[in-house]
């Protein structure tokens, strides 16, 4: 099953501020180049893209969670 | 002596780099005057094992190389300068009068304040009224008068690069006290001329900051490519113990200036000056119009 | 010889061992932010002490190599690969012209460093080489690697015989998620209740993402100030004092309310009360702490910090015998 990785240490966003709905949902389609997040690091945010095409089957982070590099944030299905 | 002056210098180590004397917790030109004798002397001797001698407001600091000067060692022979340099009552500095132009009530520096308004204590005034009220004058021309008709001294260098801390030379009950910005700006301009706690600065480059803004200085603090001749020896022009003459400029001697600058001829008006310590203690505004002769007498 | 920076990474400079002797204008050190693994670098390529390399920071760049090369990476684990190779770091690898130079994700630490022998090869500026990106000095013109960049390295003579040596692993730092570290307590501590200078000593800190070259913020505690009547010159807030001198590992608390240790582009001074300092062995291990970490800061003496710097030199001077 393919996933999304996290690419730096940091604090994960779902979405790109608190008044807006999150980049993706379970459920959602993605495509490879997608932003699905941000992680907070350095004073400064950064976009989470998919390297892949397709399905959210799960997120696994929350949003604000704390990430490190290279742990999963979701699954595509 | 005032009563936040300490008894005796505060001594402490800045991990094992560094030595941080304060010498006082208030500000004052006398205690500014014994750090800059005290760390003229320290300069003086060529001590092996110093890297850097910063003269602060009312402190200083030295940066050593441990394995060379042990702190202990340089303590003990600061507290024998302390002793030498005493009160530093008839200190004199050779030093330079420099006229400084600044625009007040720029559009730059409006219109940055403007757009921090939720971060300052008072909302619906503007940086200038606010202080001039906060410091009991009628209204933001006298306030502005204020600050432009005694020179200031040029206090302590830092933050950023070639950023100046200048402390006016007026009696204390004279003194001008803004508190900072209640949330720091995350931007103001670059030669913004700014007010905080008892100090004015020209900010060297932009960037975040929470001094009150007042107006636009015209010419830089800091040229990296040292293409103006003022910078030919040094990346920043103001040094401590220089004294600084606010002069408020309008909107065409603003740009001719910027001209200059921009075309690689400005020059500071600067003229030499032997600085008597005690002369400006004892009659400040006397002292200064004597100052003022200097540079503009001819 | 070059190396071409094919993709950046979040944040790569040139660092040297910092620009010396000019804090009195206001000019922060910059240099390399771990220096024990700047220098580990340095030896294992044969270069002079002071020579430049690359400072990574968080996710490695992609780099390609004009020429053939002898490297090092040092610091942070953040494993590298030469064509799509994994290979070791802590040691001096040959590198072949078209070689490609990528990195894994981190796995501890924050920092790596990249020493290339004959060092990088920029123009100093006051001194030296290192990157100051706040006002655009020193450096690669001044700023973080960018992709397309040509970063110019300078020659070097018997760099083959290099080629193997290693890091003993008994000096190899191993940087866990949870660090200790050393602080002289002093400056302007005074300001600081004591139940607060106890909370700062016993709380265990996490590295918000606030945190930089310039320097780390932290929260975990709530610190407060001693009440008083500020004094002239300083403003009102009780975090204020009359503005004064920061050393680098400063520790100041701006909010009255979460501490921030200043590192090597910080400012070099201002008004905010400081409550100790970082000694200087450990600003290196703060380095490789990141985001989301834990943070605990242990009192120590002059003594012992001097003792703790003396047994750093010592081991610098043996890797540095070990390695011929």
């Amino acid at each position: 099953m393919a996933t999304v990785k996290a690419h730096l240490p940091g604090t994960f966003y779902r979405r790109p501020d608190p008044e807006s709905e999150p980049y993706v949902n379970e459920g959602d389609t993605v495509s490879a180049g997608d932003v699905v997040g941000i992680i907070e690091v350095m004073k400064s945010f950064h976009e989470v893209k998919s390297e892949e095409d397709g399905t959210v089957s799960k997120i696994l982070v929350e949003n604000e969670d704390a990430v490190d590099a290279g742990q999963e944030v979701l699954e595509l299905g | 002596m005032s009563g936040t002056d300490l008894a005796s210098p505060r001594y402490s180590y800045g991990g094992d780099e560094y030595v941080f004397v304060e010498l006082a917790e208030g500000m004052s030109l006398s205690v500014n005057f014994r750090a800059m004798a005290i760390t003229n002397k320290l300069k003086e001797e060529n001590i092996k094992g110093i890297t850097d001698i910063c003269p602060s407001n009312a402190s200083y600091m030295v940066r050593i190389d441990p394995d060379i000067i042990h702190p202990d060692k340089l303590i003990e022979r600061l507290k024998e300068i302390d002793d030498e340099v005493g009160s530093a009552s008839g200190f004199e500095l050779h030093t330079r009068v420099v006229d400084v132009p600044v625009m007040m009530e720029d559009p730059w520096t409006h219109e940055t304040l403007m757009r921090f308004r939720d971060r300052h204590q008072d909302p619906d005034a503007t940086d200038l009224e606010y202080s001039a009220r906060i410091n009991g004058y009628d209204d933001k021309d006298g306030f502005i008068a204020a600050l432009m008709n005694s020179p200031w001294m040029v206090t302590m260098i830092g933050f950023v690069p070639g950023l100046p801390w200048c402390y006016q030379l007026v009696p204390p009950d004279e003194q001008v006290e803004v508190p900072k910005y209640v949330r720091p700006r995350t931007f103001t301009p670059k030669h913004a001329f700014g007010f905080g706690g008892g100090f004015a600065v020209v900010y060297s480059v932009q960037g975040a900051g929470g001094y009150q803004l007042y107006g636009i200085a015209a010419a830089p603090v800091l040229d990296v490519s040292q293409t103006l001749k003022d910078f030919k020896d040094s990346i920043v022009f103001p040094k401590p113990g220089d004294i600084f003459n606010y002069r408020n400029v309008g909107e065409e001697e603003f740009e001719e200036i910027t001209a200059k600058v921009e075309d690689g001829s400005f020059e500071y008006r600067i003229r030499d000056f032997t600085f008597h310590a005690d002369k400006s203690l004892a009659d400040p505004h006397t002292y200064n119009d004597e100052i003022k002769g200097v540079l503009y007498g001819d | 010889m070059a190396i071409k920076v094919l993709k950046p990474g979040l944040l790569t400079t040139v660092q040297d061992a910092g620009r010396i002797g000019d804090y009195a204008l206001g000019m922060p050190p910059s240099g390399a932010m771990d220096s024990f693994s700047y220098r580990a670098g340095n030896y294992l390529v044969g270069n002079e002490d002071g020579a430049a390399g690359l400072e990574i920071t968080y996710f490695g760049p992609e780099l390609a190599f004009t020429e053939d090369a002898v490297i090092a990476l040092t610091g942070a684990e953040l494993p590298p690969k030469i064509n799509g190779d994994e290979c070791p770091t802590w040691e001096a690898l040959r590198v072949r012209a078209g070689d490609v130079l990528t990195f894994d994700y981190l796995k501890n630490g924050a920092r790596a460093y990249l020493s290339v022998a004959g060092g990088v090869d920029v123009p100093e500026f006051l001194g030296s080489r290192s990157t100051y990106t706040l006002i655009g000095l020193g450096g690669f013109e001044g700023r973080a690697l960018a992709e397309g960049d040509e970063v110019p390295i300078g020659s070097s003579d018997d760099s083959a015989s290099r080629v193997g040596k290693k890091v003993d692993d008994k000096h190899i730092p191993r940087f866990g998620k949870e660090a200790e570290l050393r602080v002289i307590v002093g400056l302007a501590s005074y300001r600081l209740t004591e139940e607060s200078m106890e909370e700062f000593l016993s709380v265990e800190w996490t590295v918000t993402p606030d945190a930089d070259r310039i320097g780390y913020r932290y929260r975990g505690g709530e610190l407060r100030f001693v009440e008083r009547e500020q004094p002239a010159g300083a403003g009102s807030d009780p975090a204020n004092v009359v503005d004064f001198g920061y050393p680098v590992g400063s520790i100041q608390v701006p909010g009255g309310v979460e501490p921030i240790v200043l590192l090597n582009d910080a400012v070099t001074g201002g008004g905010y009360a400081t409550i100790g300092t970082v000694i200087s062995v450990d600003r290196g291990r703060l380095a490789q702490t990141k985001t989301n970490d834990k943070t605990k800061f242990v009192s120590v003496s002059l003594e012992e910090a001097l003792q703790a710097r003396k047994e750093r030199r010592e081991e610098l001077a043996a890797i540095r015998e070990s390695l011929g």
